[in-house]
């Protein structure tokens, strides 16, 4: 399909208008561009979010609301965003991090989108801006189901984990530049910790029965290990050119145990 | 919607030229402006051989629609090599044995750009992470990383007042 129109608005309010319309919201392109280039994209206008004013990151009292279109490279240099800088460095190589953004991340398939395990397991809120309106939702919503027609996620909310209680560790075939295998990241907040799950199933998935095996333990690789297995209960693994499901499964415990003992 | 006029800051100089509606910054610079050092690889992002710098920073030009970087400065291989001379990235090239094919050099030598503009004394690991969006299908990896690290030192001696 060949693209009629790019639209390039500059304001929140023409991006949703734009949308309503029927153009596709793009942020950097790095997920939509490939499927347009090689024809496969069910697509004739896109609307870009470079120019609409969603690429700021503010952090104010232990709250960062990093607007959609930052680019990962952006979210990155944030002096206050540094505990994700080891993510983002496993994220695909330097060109498409100042490319690709924190919403698109949002919607794109594992293995890609480790961001958005980060962001689920930071239990960040999205800022959804729609023709009726402004309303927040809660990042799972939007990975299990998107947002409705018409409109777009203009900013993330995310509070900042205490230090120490950040954990990421990433599987990959590469050093760099790779996809997910496995990819474990996990908070502890005082409601619990969440550890959440790339790389194992079609969407990030928070890994309860995990989270339930290390509520009140000590993270002792023997628990850890323990905690991995049982998280198997909850993953949907795929085959992809990166590893097969069975190996997914197979080697989840190990990097449940990395991301905390590495 | 129509064609429309582009306008863009490449290499220093403004350029104007007629883009159909989702022309790819990449295929603007070869097809509008004749600029051919990008090449377009894979069109997916994934080879960086169409690595150009949009207002100092890498980018795949192939994912790049044009109208969305409109009034931009980009720079591409030909905006480096300055009165006709060839910059130290490009001479430490040359002599390191790092360009093989040539293919992914443009592409190479951006990245590699724009490496030491903002870190002039990388140390191997973050050239390593630098290229590792480009792919060298001759395999050469390894003489295009000492060449980057020779470059580095060259502009830094250079750099040295005498």
């Amino acid at each position: 399909m060949a693209i009629q129109a790019v639209h390039v608005p500059e304001s929140l309010d023409d991006v949703i208008a734009c949308s309503a319309r029927g153009g596709r919201i793009m942020g950097g392109g790095t997920a939509l561009m490939p499927l347009v280039n090689s024809g496969a994209a069910a697509v004739t206008e896109l609307v870009s979010l470079r120019r609409a004013g969603l690429c700021g990151i503010e952090v104010a009292e232990g709250v960062a609301t990093i607007g959609a279109a930052a680019t990962l490279a952006a979210v990155g240099e944030h002096p206050r965003l540094a505990f994700l800088r080891p993510a983002l460095r496993t994220i695909a190589s330097p060109t498409i991090r100042n490319q690709a953004t924190v919403g698109g991340n949002l919607f794109v398939a594992q293995p890609y989108g480790d961001l958005g395990v980060c962001l689920l397991a930071l239990d960040a809120t999205c800022e959804i801006a729609g023709p009726d309106g402004r309303r927040d939702a809660p990042v799972a919503d939007v990975l299990a189901a998107g947002t409705a027609a018409g409109e777009v996620v203009a900013a993330i909310r995310i509070t900042l984990p205490e230090p120490g209680a950040w954990h990421y560790h990433k599987a990959m075939r590469r050093r760099l530049n790779s996809a997910s295998i496995v990819t474990v990241a996990s908070v502890a907040a005082p409601g619990g910790r969440r550890i959440v799950l790339g790389g194992v199933a079609p969407r990030p998935v928070r890994a309860f029965s995990a989270e339930r095996l290390l509520d009140g333990r000590p993270l002792t690789p023997e628990n850890l290990t323990e905690a991995g297995e049982a998280a198997r209960a909850d993953i949907d693994p795929f085959d992809d050119a990166y590893a097969s499901a069975w190996y997914r499964a197979r080697v989840l415990p190990v990097h449940l145990r990395r991301a905390f003992l590495p | 919607m129509p064609s429309q006029i582009v306008s863009l800051v490449v290499n220093g100089e403004r350029r104007e030229f007629i883009a159909a509606p989702g022309a790819t910054l990449l295929a603007c610079l070869r097809e509008s402006l004749g600029l051919i050092a990008a090449k377009r690889g894979c069109a997916q992002g994934a080879c960086g051989t169409c690595t150009v710098l949009v207002e100092g920073r890498p980018e795949a030009s192939c994912l790049v629609p044009v109208e969305t970087v409109a009034g931009a400065s980009v720079r591409t291989l030909e905006g480096v090599t300055a009165g006709g001379e060839l910059d130290e990235v490009q001479s430490a090239f040359i002599d390191c044995f790092a360009t093989q094919c040539g293919f992914c050099t443009s592409g190479m030598i951006m990245v590699a750009e724009a490496l030491l503009e903002r870190n002039p004394d990388p140390s191997e690991d973050d050239v390593i992470e630098a290229v590792s969006g480009n792919v060298c299908r001759c395999t050469g990896y390894r003489p295009i990383v000492i060449a980057i690290m020779e470059a580095a030192r060259r502009r830094r001696e250079r750099a040295v007042p005498r």
